[in-house]
């Protein structure tokens, strides 16, 4: 198979993209085999339009206007195992930053650029690491680099995807429950799909660090760390209604349409992931492949954590089954729900949340319940491929 | 060069119906959709007031504090107003209906972990608030879950609005389902549930409906955002466990809801769920198998076939971070009195905020 196939496999709904949003969006988008990534800067708006300084990843080669720009988080960078990277990154700004991808805990950095001075360019060469859910960014001053702004998701994928599972040395269980997804009772519907993939970058803004920066005082990491108070709470830039409502973030099928969600925290708090509707599989922390694959509701994700779910999208477990209903179908079971509206807005798609559940993280500039951390996690049609009735 | 801006997206004038119930979600008292006859029925109203009582008073004085909670509203035999709110307690497989009176406010009750309709998830910006409301599902996993409100929910919860919830498995109560051939079911004499929390007084002298966004204004407004609140910066002054409040780092909570009293050669269940906010450390003193997490059994399938029980030796800590729940198998082989304790961690430092303790008794 080719690299470029590979890719398409694994692009992240890359054809169904909006790209009416811009900047803050880290978006569904990557860069080859060459990538290139300036260090630079730029005020972003937050969910309620104040801007807030950040530095920030930016694609010099980007051809797409829309995409251009200053990124937090920077591009997704997806990359096939094993295979070689040529990876440039320069220094735009009046400051030392780095750049480093840090692997399984114990083992060898991917990559480390140590220390780039303001205007220097450096190229380093590395090999992909095995498939999984990787972050980049500036470590130095850790952790006030990374979280004013300069970090990203790194996607490897297996260089044999179609075996539809996203490592390439899955435990018996993870390989298992692949096996399962669309073939046995408990999960009818689809195997998984490589383009049934999402990915979320947790992040944490306390903007008082941010004017720091921007006015060039340097920021001692003791006193970040212990003085740091969000304020702003985002997944891949955006938060509330707009985190809801991005098509790179939010999660929607069919019942029966298995998904895999990436998810990268490079904030500074500890967040505790929570799906309604749907219990995950927990697949892989920290590149480890997991052996013993829980079924929960809400995961940790701690700062630098990386944490991959599966997501069955299975009928919702709770809703009663109607007699006379074999097929369980959610179009018979929830028919009357299906036809309502509340504030002007119809029931249908259903409509669920994910969300952070250390509740602070759902606030933006201390209130403005639920413009943080928050999600959509939307059934469009039953497991039959019958859209539901009455949508809009 | 002058810095580049990078916009927040524009609500469109057709986005805008979607962002005001967003944030602003509708208030209802529509009829249960799709209704069934339920096998089993609670009475819930949101909000009310009781006070919960510290061992010794705050450095401002306090020595109470105002919990908000969601009490019992059964027409008889109506239990007292109680903090956590009042167990509710189901079999697998039951249509379970739960009438909710939310008041003039308009609240919500979601069931955690529960996964029904969203009219029946209790989530305003996904279907109303209510003023009345019976929710229904029908609980297909037996296991640990807990009920809240989740409007404001940042400050509904810290307020009190939450309460424990068991689905047992068709046994009831007495059993749970666990790995255990050939029926995976586990028979158990004594049962706990640890809902451990913190609360920040300073946060419970604010109205219910602090710091929402203005709604009805412009949504691409700055002036509709509310930029005064305190809902980001969590400093919790008080630690309990399922509502006894701990008097120091060092001194065992003795109340009969916390302290575990057993015998050799019994069963001990322990649920814990954290209810609060901060990262909770868990220990206890006795070997212990984790045989489910969040309501699913690990090893039994089809949900556990992925998975497998394991054991903690004694005093092996455990993190949870919030709504996470784990069910514990104890079976205690000597008499003794065995320590049992949560750390509190903040979200953001990780500095460690307080001990609460309490033990297990073994006769």
């Amino acid at each position: 198979m080719k690299r470029r196939d590979v890719l398409k496999l694994g692009m992240v709904g890359l054809a169904a993209v909006s790209f009416k949003s811009i900047g803050c969006s880290g978006g569904s988008y990557y860069v080859g085999q060459d990538i290139s990534l300036n260090i630079t800067e730029a005020l972003f708006e937050m969910v309620d339009r104040k801007p807030v300084y950040m530095w920030a990843f930016q694609d010099p080669n980007q051809p797409d206007p829309m995409k251009a720009g200053p990124r937090v988080p920077g591009p997704v960078i997806s990359v096939i195992e094993e295979e070689d990277i040529d990876l440039t990154i320069t220094n735009t700004l009046d400051e030392n930053h780095g750049f480093r991808i840090p692997s399984a805990p114990g083992r060898p950095d991917v990559v480390d650029f140590g220390t780039l001075a303001p205007g220097e360019t450096k190229t380093i060469y590395f090999r992909a690491p095995s498939a999984g859910t990787y972050m980049y960014f500036d470590p130095l001053n850790s952790p006030v680099n990374r979280v004013l702004g300069l970090h990203g998701v790194m996607v490897v994928m297996p260089n044999n995807p179609l075996n539809r599972v996203p490592y390439s040395h899955p435990t018996a269980n993870v390989q298992a429950l692949f096996d399962d997804l669309g073939t046995t009772a408990e999960f009818p519907g689809h195997a998984w799909e490589p383009s049934r993939s999402r990915i979320w970058n947790l992040h944490s803004i306390d903007p008082r660090w941010n004017a720091k920066a921007q006015a060039g005082t340097p920021i001692d990491s003791g006193q970040f760390q212990n003085g740091f108070l969000p304020r702003y709470f985002t997944i891949n830039g955006k938060s509330g209604f707009f985190s809801s409502h991005d098509m790179d973030t939010a999660l929607e099928g069919h019942v029966g349409e298995p998904m895999l969600v990436r998810i990268v925290n490079s904030g500074m708090a500890t967040h505790s992931t929570h799906l309604h509707a749907n219990h995950f599989f927990v697949l892989a922390v920290n590149s480890i492949v997991q052996g013993n694959v829980f079924m929960v509701d809400t995961y940790p994700v701690r700062p630098l954590d990386r944490v991959d779910w599966m997501v069955p999208f299975e009928r919702p477990p709770d809703i009663p089954v109607h007699p006379n209903n074999p097929g369980q179908f959610l179009r018979i079971d929830a028919a009357q729900e299906l036809a309502l509206s509340f504030g002007g807005v119809r029931q249908s798609p259903l409509d669920y949340p994910m969300h952070c559940h250390m509740e602070m993280s759902q606030t933006a500039a201390g209130g403005n319940y639920p413009l943080g951390m928050v999600t959509h996690f939307t059934f469009t049609g039953d497991v039959d491929g019958v859209p539901f009735p009455h949508q809009g | 060069m002058a810095l580049q801006t990078i916009q927040r997206d524009l609500v469109t004038p057709e986005e805008e119906v979607k962002f005001q119930k967003f944030i602003s979600p509708p208030k209802d008292n529509p009829d249960t959709p799709d209704r069934l006859k339920p096998d089993i029925e609670f009475y819930r109203k949101l909000m009310v007031g009781v006070d919960l009582n510290l061992p010794s008073r705050l450095p401002d004085g306090t020595d109470k504090v105002k919990m908000m909670v969601i009490a019992d509203d059964a027409p008889k035999n109506r239990l007292p107003e109680q903090f956590p709110s009042p167990l509710i307690r189901v079999r697998q497989g039951q249509i379970v209906h739960v009438h909710a009176d939310g008041g003039q406010d308009g609240h919500t009750i979601h069931f955690h972990g529960i996964e029904p309709t969203p009219m029946n998830d209790g989530v305003g910006k996904d279907s109303f608030e209510i003023g009345s409301y019976t929710y229904q599902w029908q609980p297909k996993h037996s296991g640990t879950y807990f009920y809240h409100c989740h409007k404001n929910t940042t400050l509904h919860v810290e307020l009190g609005m939450y309460g424990p919830l068991i689905v047992d498995p068709p046994e009831g109560p007495g059993y749970v389902t666990g790995y255990n051939l050939p029926g995976h079911l586990i028979r158990y004499d004594v049962e706990a549930f640890w809902a451990a929390d913190e609360i920040d007084t300073r946060w419970h002298d604010l109205q219910h409906n602090a710091f929402l966004t203005h709604s009805g204004h412009d949504p691409n407004d700055p002036s509709t955002f509310t930029s005064d609140g305190i809902l980001n910066d969590f400093r919790p002054n008080v630690f309990v466990i399922s509502g006894a409040v701990r008097a120091n780092d060092t001194t065992p909570i003795t109340d009969s809801r916390v302290a575990v009293k057993a015998k050799v050669g019994q069963t001990i269940l322990m649920r814990v769920v954290n209810a609060g906010y901060t990262i909770q450390q868990f220990s206890f003193g006795l070997d212990a198998d984790v045989i489910a997490m969040d309501g699913r059994p690990l090893g039994v399938p089809p949900t556990g076939k992925y998975s497998a029980p394991f054991r903690l030796s004694a005093g092996t800590p455990f993190r949870l971070t919030s709504a996470q729940r784990w069910e514990l198998i104890m079976r205690p082989t000597r008499t003794g009195t065995f320590p049992a304790s949560v750390d509190y961690f903040d979200w953001v430092t990780g500095k460690k905020l307080a001990t609460a303790r309490s033990q297990i008794t073994v006769a």
